[in-house]
């Protein structure tokens, strides 16, 4: 027994047990706080993780709102200019009208002197471009255009979208109708026309021909314009479509520099009013073909033949005694029948031999205290300058 | 909108004039004066695509002489837009023109007095 506690092996044994159980329990205790710091740690993580989750959403939040202020700011600034523009082009829509008026009045005055009324003509082809300009600019600012007083023939409208752009003269009109055009979509039908008209003689070689044809179609009638240019681009197609099909505003300040008002003048007019206007096609002349359709609710009920001044009621039953009276000798007065089968007349009462010398500023008052010239005469001749001087105040109102 | 009186504007007052005329020189007046008289020649037809102003110049000069102030007057147009118009018609053989009637002349006074004393032998 002693030797067996004596014997040196046991004892070693014993210091390397208990020294193995020492290494266990402090490996143990190390293990353990190892997996407490692994724990914290992954806390700390999921806390950081969660903390970076609320600041992306924070950022994203932040993005949103600026890019919501920056829109609002955008609009903002998009709204006061066009009041701007549109309070600016009214004042310039209503001039362009004036002076308009004012030539009206001129090229009666002077109609007589060739040289100047080729002046005022030329005076009044530019301001007519002028006016068509400030309508486009107003009507993209959400402006409004002046209502005519009365409907007009679609040949008409098509005339007077011709006056308002610079190559008129490249532009034959082919009226297959003469139907009318209802008195609030005068204007529309013809600044959208323009537009049209602007881009064909604009996008085609100078000297080539623009056609217009109007032609009647179930759903109401169509103005085409055919040029002889180049056609359109993909690229010139798609922003065309676009903007023929916005119902929206329109960002002005995004249509380029010089900027390019045409198509977005055309879309905003189209949906505005009610009529169609695409520009998609190919004319037969390898260019562009683009249609105005107007719908039947945008024509005048009644079918006005452009040929034929409307001889008013009253007039015709003022003449009517004079066919019971045997026929003058001379000229008949008949010039035709009226729908309803009536002779018509004319109201020239005897023969109208000699006209005085024309004074276009010669007034009513003044021509009746001419007592040397014979009333019949007095009478036509005061017609005739009536008519002339009264007939260029109808225009309406530029602007509602 | 048309007053009695008045007659309906054949064209719409917002088609310009350099329109009618397509942009073409003015004849001069010298060419179709003022007082010139015109009608419509017989036996013709109206051209085809005439234009409203044209028809209506047809119409107006079918009913008898009519002068080149009154045309312009009637239609509403200036009196060159008109000129040019007739002027158009004129080359094509459609119009016969005819010079203003010579002015009545001076009569001289021995002619008034007889005829005063001849009035005055009526009434006194």
């Amino acid at each position: 027994m002693t030797s067996l506690i004596e014997d040196p092996l046991l004892w070693i044994l014993l210091v390397v047990l208990v020294a193995a159980v020492f290494a266990v329990q402090r490996a143990r205790r190390t293990n353990l706080a190892l997996r407490r710091t692994k724990n914290d740690l992954e806390t700390n993580l999921g806390h950081a993780h969660g903390r970076i989750d609320q600041l992306q959403g924070h950022i994203s939040a932040l993005g949103d709102q600026h890019r919501g202020d920056l829109a609002n700011v955008r609009a903002d600034a998009e709204s006061s200019t066009k009041a701007v523009l549109k309070s600016a082009m009214g004042t310039l829509q209503s001039l362009s009208e004036e002076q308009q008026l004012l030539l009206d009045g001129l090229l009666k005055k002077y109609g007589n002197d060739t040289e100047v009324l080729a002046d005022l003509m030329a005076v009044d082809h530019t301001g007519s471009q002028f006016g068509r300009r400030a309508k486009g600019i107003s009507v993209l600012c959400g402006g409004w255009l002046g209502r005519r007083e009365g409907v007009a023939t679609v040949y008409d409208v098509a005339r007077s979208a011709q006056g308002r752009i610079k190559d008129f003269n490249r532009v034959s009109i082919h009226a297959q109708v003469s139907v009318a055009v209802s008195s609030k979509a005068v204007e529309p039908v013809a600044v959208v026309l323009a537009e049209l008209l602007d881009n064909a003689t604009t996008y085609s070689a100078p000297g080539t021909p623009v056609e217009v044809n109007i032609q009647a179609v179930p759903t109401g009638v169509c103005f085409i314009v055919d040029d002889a240019g180049l056609g359109m681009d993909q690229e010139t197609k798609d922003r065309a479509a676009a903007l023929l099909s916005a119902d929206g505003p329109v960002d002005i300040t995004g249509l380029g520099d010089p900027p390019r008002f045409g198509f977005a003048v055309c879309g905003m007019l189209a949906a505005r009013y009610g009529f169609a206007v695409s520009v998609g096609s190919v004319s037969p002349y390898g260019g562009v073909r683009a249609v105005i359709r107007v719908p039947e609710s945008l024509l005048a009920a009644e079918v006005v033949a452009p040929a034929e001044p409307a001889e008013p009621a009253a007039e015709s039953q003022e003449s009517a005694p004079q066919r019971l009276a045997p026929v003058p000798v001379g000229p008949s007065h008949v010039v035709g029948t009226t729908s309803g089968g009536l002779p018509k007349r004319r109201r020239r009462q005897g023969p109208i031999s000699v006209v005085p010398a024309f004074e276009p500023a010669i007034d009513e008052q003044a021509s009746e205290s001419a007592g040397e010239v014979t009333a019949s005469r007095l009478g036509a001749f005061a017609r005739g300058t009536h008519l002339g001087r009264t007939t260029n105040t109808t225009e309406g109102p530029d602007h509602q | 909108m048309t007053t009695p009186g008045e007659e309906a504007p054949v064209t719409s007052d917002f088609v310009r004039s350099y329109v009618i005329t397509g942009g073409r020189d003015l004849p001069s007046s010298e060419e179709l004066a003022l007082h010139t008289l015109v009608t419509l020649a017989p036996g013709r037809t109206l051209p085809l695509g005439a234009g409203p102003e044209v028809k209506a110049i047809w119409e107006l000069c079918a009913g008898g002489y009519l002068s080149v102030a009154e045309v312009a007057g009637h239609l509403g147009l200036p009196v060159g837009v008109a000129r040019l118009l007739l002027t158009d018609l004129s080359e094509q053989g459609h119009l016969l023109r005819r010079a203003e009637p010579p002015r009545a002349q001076n009569v001289d006074r021995a002619t008034l007095e007889k005829v005063l004393n001849g009035l005055q032998s009526l009434i006194g």
